[in-house]
C-alpha cells in the first residue's frame, strides 16, 4: 500500500465516523456528547484532508489552474492502486 | 445540490478479477434492492415528508446511498478489469458482455435493466417509512446472499461494510417512524395522511 493509500484510509476512517454521527444526530439532535464527537472528528479529518490535498490534489474541487490539472489527474476513486 | 468528493466512502482494491462475482454483485448497482433504487427512493420521498427530522434523515441517507452506488460500481469495475472474452464466457458473463462490454450498467443479476417499478414513493409518511425499513432489510439479505458466493477477502471486506450500513439505516428509519408517530394521534395513527392532509400537521412543524 502506498503512503497515499494509507493517508486516504485514515481520512476515510474519520469521514465514516462523521457520516455515522451525522445520521445519528438527525434523529437525536439534542445529544451534546455526539455533537462534541462529531466536531472532534471533523477537525481531525480537515487536518488530514488539507495535508492530502496539498500533496496529491483536491478531494473537493476549488478552481485554480494548478488544481484543475490535479483534479483531472489519475487515480480516480475506482482506479486500482497500481495507478494504471 | 451536491458536491462531489474524489474519494470512496470505504477503500476498495481488488487484485484478482472474477467475472462470476461481478455478474451477481451488479444487482446491488441496478437490481430491485440495489443502491440506485435506494438513493432514488429516499431522495424522491423526502419532498412530501411532514416533519423536518424526516426531511433530514431521507436527504442524508439518500446521499450516502450514492456513495454506496459508487462503491458497488467500483467493485464490479475492478472485478471485470483485464479479462479476456474467453474468461468472460467461462464465467457466464457473456450475455452481459454482448450488450455492455465491461461497461457498468444498472441491471439486476438476472439481467433486468434498472426499473423504478421496484421502489415506491407513496406520499404517505407511515407507508414510505415502512417501505424504507423493508428496503434496508431486502438490501441486507442481498448482501448476505452475495457473501455466500465470495471467497476473496478484497471483495468480502467492502461488501460487509455495505451490509452493515443497511442495518444502521434500518435503525435510523425506525427512529424516524417513532418521530412520525409521536407527532400523530396515538389513538389512531391512520386518521390522516400527515404527508397530505393539512389538518393533522401539528405545531412541531
Amino acid at each position: 500500500m502506498t503512503d497515499r493509500d494509507i493517508l486516504m484510509r485514515k481520512i476515510a476512517t474519520y469521514d465514516f465516523a462523521i457520516v455515522e454521527l451525522n445520521l445519528y444526530l438527525d434523529t437525536h439532535p439534542k445529544d451534546l456528547d455526539a455533537h462534541r464527537k462529531l466536531e472532534d472528528y471533523e477537525s481531525k479529518s480537515l487536518e488530514l484532508r488539507e495535508f492530502y490535498e496539498e500533496k496529491y490534489g483536491p478531494i473537493v474541487f476549488r478552481n485554480s489552474p494548478d488544481n484543475r490539472m490535479k483534479w483531472i489527474k489519475n487515480p480516480w476513486p475506482w482506479d486500482l492502486c497500481e495507478g494504471d | 445540490m451536491w458536491v462531489y468528493e474524489k474519494k470512496l466512502q470505504y477503500p476498495i482494491n481488488i487484485k484478482n478479477p472474477n467475472a462470476a462475482l461481478a455478474k451477481i454483485i451488479i444487482s446491488q448497482y441496478g437490481g430491485p434492492d440495489g443502491e440506485l433504487g435506494a438513493s432514488l427512493r429516499y431522495l424522491s420521498q423526502r419532498y412530501t415528508m411532514p416533519y423536518p427530522e424526516l426531511k433530514a434523515i431521507l436527504t442524508d441517507i439518500g446521499t450516502e446511498e450514492l456513495a454506496h452506488l459508487e462503491m458497488v460500481g467500483t467493485i464490479v469495475y475492478q472485478l471485470t478489469k483485464n479479462l479476456t472474452p474467453e474468461q468472460i464466457k467461462e464465467a457466464g458473463m457473456d450475455a452481459y458482455f454482448v450488450d455492455h462490454t465491461a461497461g457498468i450498467y444498472p441491471s439486476s443479476a438476472a439481467g433486468t435493466p434498472y426499473t423504478a417499478a421496484s421502489m415506491q414513493s407513496k406520499g404517505d409518511v407511515l407507508t414510505d417509512l415502512h417501505e424504507n425499513l423493508a428496503a434496508e432489510q431486502k438490501a441486507r439479505t442481498t448482501y448476505d446472499n452475495i457473501l455466500r458466493f465470495c471467497d476473496d477477502p478484497d471483495v468480502i471486506d467492502p461488501i460487509r461494510f455495505l451490509r452493515a450500513r443497511e442495518v444502521v439505516h434500518y435503525q435510523r428509519f425506525g427512529e424516524g417512524l417513532r418521530i412520525a408517530t409521536d407527532n400523530l394521534d396515538s389513538k389512531n395513527f391512520y386518521a390522516f395522511n400527515a404527508s397530505f392532509d393539512k389538518c393533522c400537521k401539528n405545531n412541531k412543524n
